[in-house]
């Protein structure tokens, strides 16, 4: 992989350079709690040493609320238009962020591809940004505290400037474009560099222990435990909404007043709803709270790593952050753990 | 910039194509067939699906729901649903005049192993609406009769008003190429001309080899679990039942989740499962 | 297909609903072509009392004897009856203090005056007739009314969203008022549909639109008490607007 420097006072100049290859999209400060990734008009209002966003960039791919169709009772459903050529950024992404957007196109493709996600997905670039963990953070656990690909260009800090990894022709084109503002790597930044990985991970607090866990998880299927936790979930979705690989959805056609018009939309949905699993005639497969929670933690890292190879969690503690009832994902781990070792 | 290996596909996986009901064909109680055509001449050429198989059903602007083909491909030119009235998108298909339009999508789902299952003998065992995506099953069946060996049907309801399909079905009592074991619990006017009794007693009628037979399984859930245990009894191998589940299988296709049963996917997986993956996934029957 | 015969009733409420029916101006005319209005007091001077309806949206809740009576004539003449309003759904604002006396309440408020008109402890509609469907809200938004006229046009049930303010407020990427703030938000335990209107304001969700299916009471409160406040302020908050909803009721008779 190609490695080039930008010092730091080059940096905005560099991003109004990428203008030209789209319209961006970064992290800005809400406020003194809240980061978010919002469309940038003014690039002074980008703030690339946030923790972390309160949704991920999912958003941008996977709409809280999407419109698919158009429909009359004479044309049936026609595609809505989406716009195919607009060029977009999405920059100042952090590694879990970029691993969570390539657990969501496993979801995506295969045999059935969805357009609607794709495209979006294939018209926008990736620059990722270095982060420190906060007391949240496990990614590390989950092995996306580093990311090899999924980006175009990945920006590591090293005080002075960013080390800026290259991983496509499209990133090198950016580069290339305002060439004058980078500079070569020496020796001593590759150093600098590698210390500073190794300085990140003394900032890890909190740790999942992965070994094994799909079997535990069928070990300790009937653990009291879940209803434990399903005594304090309040089925709110936080949990759901924020989550990076969360993609389940509902589908819903809206009419308009006509009676005979109208959108077919879809909107995130989460398995931790009442409703989520209720068919029509009135069962519902997962009625209890209990049995909703525990579905959650199974599909993340149980069934994804069935179906995929690997767990479909991130460690980016947006959903510790968000729990009103303060359910921590790495001690439910935990406790389903010594359970099964007890 | 996504650099997976994901062709560009330019089909929406999500378009439903317009159909038009021609037939609506009272059933039982609150139960229809209804008869759907493709507007579109290459749709209806080229739909395409198997026994087992569902698709997802558009009422224009009430929604979409999943619904099992109850049709052969054997006979193409129209797929036929047989619905059941139960909730809102029901009463809406119940509510369209002949003629009107609809959207499909599909077909979908694994369907069943009709490669694996030639050869073999053939024991469907319904209940109630359960009858629905067996009866495609049937009828392809019947329709390649030297595909299998012995075709068996057990088919039960309460009372022979509530015996879905039952012209249909006592046709099949004559046939000789066939068993069709039709009981009703009930028969107070002493006219049903086939079984009385409950429909575990129809096991006790017949022998088959359970090396050499696949039992095929719809019906309410509490069926599922009477049903494999009189077929375990009668030595059938695990893999040997096939059973078709129901689940909210909202998008069809593996992406909006709501048909998850333990780690797979009703909609993709199934809603075919053997005994098998239904005992080893958490919360399948 | 002919028009819906529809009904636009009132029980004890502030009229909040019947408001935002009127302040659906873009979308009256479009109403009206969709919608044959037999009976709405608040907006219009004829009014036909006996007819059959095909719908009767009733806002208010049930504080009068009088009013279980005409309530149950109007459930009597329509196919349809949609409950309209936080009043109407959960009891609202007049059944927060359903565990004092109306003697007392009258006294307090009225003085001797209340002596002449008879009270009862306020309820929602369900607990005197059918109700077909609810739409809540203090007041309702008018994006969900004229969702459910359209779906009950074309002859199927709304369907509203069940989840929680939770849900609409993470969506809108609002700063957690409970968590963040350490105030006194009912957004997890409270139905959506408002696309979480308060905490976009930065104001904690009071819980007007009421309680979703299934609410977690307990453990809503177990984090409002951790947050410091006392069992009397959280009481008070979830007797505000959803007072006689059952997992409410279960709550405060655990006292």
């Amino acid at each position: 992989m190609q490695i080039v420097k930008l010092p730091k006072q080059n940096l905005d100049k560099f991003i109004k350079s990428l203008s030209k290859f789209g319209q961006i999209y970064a992290p800005i400060k809400k406020d003194a709690n809240t980061s978010l990734f919002s469309k940038i008009e003014d690039s002074s209002q980008i703030d690339l040493g946030y923790n972390r966003t309160l949704l991920p960039p999912k958003k941008y791919f996977l709409p809280p609320i999407d419109t698919m169709f158009k429909f009359s009772a004479e044309a049936g459903y026609e595609e809505m238009e989406h716009d195919l050529n607009e060029k977009s950024i999405l920059l100042g992404v952090h590694s879990c962020d970029i691993h969570g957007l390539r657990i969501l196109d496993l979801v995506f493709s295969g045999r059935y591809v969805d357009n609607y996600y794709f495209t979006g997905r294939k018209n926008t670039s990736i620059i990722g940004v270095s982060c420190i963990p906060d007391d949240m953070c496990f990614c590390r656990s989950m092995g996306t505290d580093f990311v090899e690909n999924g980006f175009d260009l990945f920006l590591s800090d090293i005080d002075q400037s960013y080390l800026v990894r290259i991983a496509t022709s499209l990133g090198d084109d950016m580069v290339r474009a305002s060439q004058s503002l980078f500079k070569e790597v020496g020796k001593e930044e590759i150093e600098e560099h590698k210390k500073k990985s190794n300085e990140m991970q003394k900032h890890f607090k909190i740790d999942l222990e992965l070994y094994n866990l799909p079997e535990i998880l069928d070990l300790e299927y009937e653990s009291k435990t879940w209803e434990e936790i399903g005594e304090k979930c309040l089925s709110c979705g936080s949990c759901s909404m924020v989550c990076p690989t969360c993609y389940c959805y509902d589908v819903f056609d809206e009419l308009s007043l006509d009676g005979k018009t109208g959108e077919r939309k879809r909107r995130w949905d989460s398995c931790l709803f009442k409703d989520y699993a209720l068919v029509a005639g009135g069962t519902n497969f997962r009625s209890e709270r209990s049995a909703r929670v525990k579905n959650r933690y199974f599909h993340k890292h149980r069934g994804f790593v069935a179906q995929y190879g690997k767990p479909s969690c991130v460690g980016c503690g947006r959903c510790i952050q968000s729990c009103p009832a303060k359910i921590n994902i790495v001690e439910v781990i935990t406790k389903i753990r010594s359970d099964a070792y007890v | 910039m996504y650099n997976g290996n994901c062709a560009s596909h330019t089909d929406n996986i999500y378009q439903p194509h317009l159909a038009r009901i021609v037939r609506r064909l009272p059933q039982i109680k609150d139960h229809r067939l209804f008869q759907l055509r493709f507007e579109d001449s290459e749709i209806r050429q080229n739909f395409s699906y198997r026994p087992g198989q569902f698709v997802e059903l558009s009422i224009i602007g009430t929604g979409e729901a999943p619904i099992s083909i109850s049709s052969s491909p054997t006979r193409p030119g129209v797929i036929e649903l047989c619905v059941r009235r139960i909730g809102r998108m029901t009463e809406a298909l119940f509510r369209l005049p002949l003629n009107s339009l609809v959207g499909v999508r599909g077909p979908y789902g694994n369907g069943f192993p009709l490669e694996q299952m030639r050869g073999n003998n053939l024991l469907i065992v319904a209940g109630g609406l359960g009858m629905a995506p067996l009866r495609s099953l049937l009828w392809y069946a019947l329709d390649n009769r030297s595909l299998f060996k012995e075709v068996i049907l057990m088919f039960g309801a309460k009372v022979a008003e509530e015996m879905l399909f039952k012209y249909e079905l006592l046709t099949l009592l004559d046939r000789t190429d066939m068993r069709c074991l039709l009981t009703v619990d009930k028969d107070e006017e002493g006219t049903w001309p086939a079984q009385v009794g409950v429909v575990t007693k129809l096991f006790d009628l017949f022998e088959v080899d359970p090396k050499i037979t696949y039992a095929a399984v719809c019906g309410p859930p509490i069926m599922y679990k009477f049903v494999s245990k009189k077929l375990l009894e009668k030595k059938f191998s695990k893999d040997r039942i096939l059973m078709s589940l129901e689940r909210k299988m909202k998008c069809g296709v593996g992406k909006c989740g709501h048909c998850m049963i333990g780690y797979k996917y009703t909609c993709i997986d199934g809603p075919i499962f053997t005994y098998w993956d239904a005992i080893n996934l958490p919360e399948m029957i | 297909m002919s028009k819906p015969k529809i009904g636009i009733f009132g029980m004890t409420g502030c009229a909040g609903e019947q408001i935002v029916i009127l302040n659906c101006e873009d979308e009256l005319m479009d109403i009206l072509k969709v919608l044959d209005i037999r009976s709405f007091h608040t907006a219009m001077s004829k009014n036909d009392e006996k007819c059959n309806l095909d719908i009767a949206f009733v806002e208010g809740a049930l504080v009068q004897p009088e009013e279980e009576i005409s309530l149950k004539e109007i459930r009597k003449r329509s196919r349809l009856l949609i409950a309209l309003g936080t009043c109407a759904v959960w009891g609202g604002v007049a059944a927060m203090k359903n565990e004092v006396s109306r003697q007392r309440l009258k006294d307090i408020v009225y003085g001797s005056p209340g002596r002449i008109f008879k009270s009862i402890p306020a309820q929602p509609l369900h607990s005197f007739v059918k109700v077909d469907f609810s739409i809540s809200g203090c007041p309702i938004e008018k994006e969900q009314f004229l969702q459910a006229v359209a779906s009950l046009v074309h002859g199927d049930i709304p369907v509203l969203p069940k989840y929680a303010v939770c849900t609409e407020c993470k969506i809108n990427e609002n700063t957690c008022l409970l968590l963040e703030k350490s105030e006194l938000c009912l957004g997890p335990i409270t139905v959506a549909g408002c696309n979480a209107r308060c905490a976009n304001c930065g104001i904690p969700c009071s819980g007007c639109r009421g309680p979703v299916e299934e609410a977690n009471i307990a453990s809503e409160v177990e984090i409002l008490k951790e947050k410091g406040f006392t069992l009397g302020d959280i009481n008070n908050q979830l007797r505000t607007f959803a007072g006689p909803a059952e997992a409410i009721q279960t709550h405060l008779a655990k006292r």
